[in-house]
């Protein structure tokens, strides 16, 4: 038995986590609204989603590996724990809510989320953007964990309490 | 040129007349999507088709999520944005920026709110929350006469409880401001919105409110430099002439200088842009006082000295 390659794969399988929220909003500023299920496109991005059609924030700046964005619950609680600022789901502005999954560590990795393969592309960076929506001050707060883009490889549907894991 | 993706866009879903010069828009998403939140006493900044851009007060009830109402007044003697307001159509689209508050609703406390003419606008979105609360409240509406006065049709609910009373000029029923602060209880909040000389009317009576007095004037402050000074730029390091009768914002612009700028009017900040050195003449009616030592307002603030150093 080579004991490195069953170190690796170890490793590699040493998560699975869950989709805790979905949100879409289908221009820029707009709510984010919950919602059940979503569809995802491949190399396009989420139905009715605003950067499916051009119509986000920063829809000038087009990024075909930000076709759809994910965020993670554990960060919620931790700028609730650590720095008193509640922010629910869908203040983040991210597509995605995840639990137990590392989103930072899959940059340039692939991962499912039930049948969808997705390609996680970049971090995400926090931006003055959410600030001016939602009046908090969370820039610096969510340094290094802001959410994690992706460009969708294989399509379908995402349900909340569906599995994410590797690839 | 201002990007749609970078405003909230709204269509007009429908137009009301007030009166002959006081119209109503509702304004929606085009996917009836909720809108984002407004509180009671907030503003929004319309961009109008030519460019303009005005604040004007959101004057529905903030639980309402689909919708936004704003009542125009036109001033055929105004710098015309109202003009065009009264020109848009139902269906039109509009860019609006996020809301804003500049007169929020103290927390507790009974209210008595004082409008002259057009000002009735953002008490328009504090009654329905102050029914809500159960809060004790008074409105006060001051209007030449009943043909200038846009509102009392939409509220006759209250005119009938007692909490509006009217006040028209034209019939030597003026309000008496002095009368009404002197029976302002001790926890009592006062809320003013209108003219400019009911503004400082009540602003000299009232002092002794502190800050239980809010107010929210209408209309561009006189905005030009009374003698002319000198803007200096500290990090590109131009200096740049403001003549008399001529804004900061202006004189910039003029020297090429790129100011995102859109009430003009002191009220949406905007411009705010951060100082080093000089002394400004702070003419807005929005920045937080905690701002005003490191912050001016180009497009209506001026300079008390000989020049001002601007971090640009």
């Amino acid at each position: 038995m080579d004991h490195a390659v069953t170190d690796q794969k170890a490793v590699q399988t040493s998560w699975t986590g869950r989709v805790e929220f979905l949100h879409i909003a289908p221009r820029s500023f707009l709510p984010m609204r919950s919602m059940p299920c979503i569809e995802l496109v491949a190399g396009a991005g989420i139905t009715g989603d605003r950067y499916s059609t051009a119509s986000g924030f920063y829809s000038d700046r087009p990024e075909e590996g930000r076709q759809v964005t994910l965020f993670e619950a554990e960060t919620l609680e931790a700028l609730a724990r650590d720095h008193q600022i509640q922010l629910g789901p869908e203040d983040h502005r991210r597509n995605i809510t995840t639990r137990g999954v590392p989103l930072n560590h899959l940059v340039g990795r692939c991962f499912r989320i039930g049948q969808v393969l997705l390609e996680a592309t970049r971090l995400s960076t926090p931006c003055r953007h959410i600030e001016q929506i939602t009046g908090k001050e969370i820039f610096t707060p969510l340094l290094h964990r802001s959410g994690l883009h992706a460009r969708i490889l294989t399509g379908g549907e995402v349900c909340v309490g569906d599995v994410v894991r590797p690839e | 040129m201002t990007k749609s993706i970078h405003r909230v866009t709204v269509e007009i879903r429908q137009i009301e007349r007030l009166s002959d010069r006081v119209r109503m828009l509702e304004l929606a998403d085009m996917d009836d999507w909720e809108l984002p939140p407004f509180t009671a006493g907030a503003h929004l900044n319309v961009h109008l088709p030519s460019g303009l851009v005005r604040s004007y007060s959101l004057c529905n009830d903030p639980a309402e999520r689909k919708f936004y109402r704003i009542a125009v007044l036109r001033e055929d003697e105004g710098r015309g944005g109202s003009r065009q307001v009264h020109e848009l159509r139902q269906g039109e689209r509009l860019l609006l920026s996020l809301p804003r508050n500049h007169l929020p609703l103290a927390p507790e406390g009974r209210v008595v709110m004082v409008a002259g003419g057009i000002g009735m606008t953002p008490f328009l979105s504090m009654v329905p929350v102050l029914e809500r609360q159960g809060r004790p409240y008074e409105l006060h509406l001051c209007a030449r006469d009943s043909r200038a006065d846009a509102f009392s049709a939409l509220l006759a609910p209250m005119i009938r409880s007692g909490k509006l009373v009217r006040h028209y000029s034209g019939t030597g029923a003026r309000l008496d401001i002095q009368a009404l602060i002197a029976g302002i209880g001790t926890e009592d909040h006062v809320y003013l919105c209108g003219p400019e000389r009911m503004i400082s009317e009540a602003q000299s009576l009232g002092a002794g409110l502190g800050e239980r007095l809010h107010m929210e004037r209408f209309g561009p402050a006189g905005v030009g430099a009374e003698k002319a000074y000198v803007v200096k730029l500290a990090r590109s390091g131009g200096n740049i002439p403001v003549t008399t009768g001529q804004t900061m914002l202006d004189a910039l612009r003029a020297a090429g200088v790129d100011i995102p700028a859109s009430c003009e009017a002191g009220v949406c900040l905007d411009c705010r842009t951060r100082f080093l050195e000089g002394s400004p003449d702070h003419r807005d009616i929005a920045m937080p006082v905690a701002d005003r030592t490191s912050h001016l307002t180009p497009c209506v603030s001026g300079c008390l000295g000989d020049s001002i150093t601007l971090d640009l």
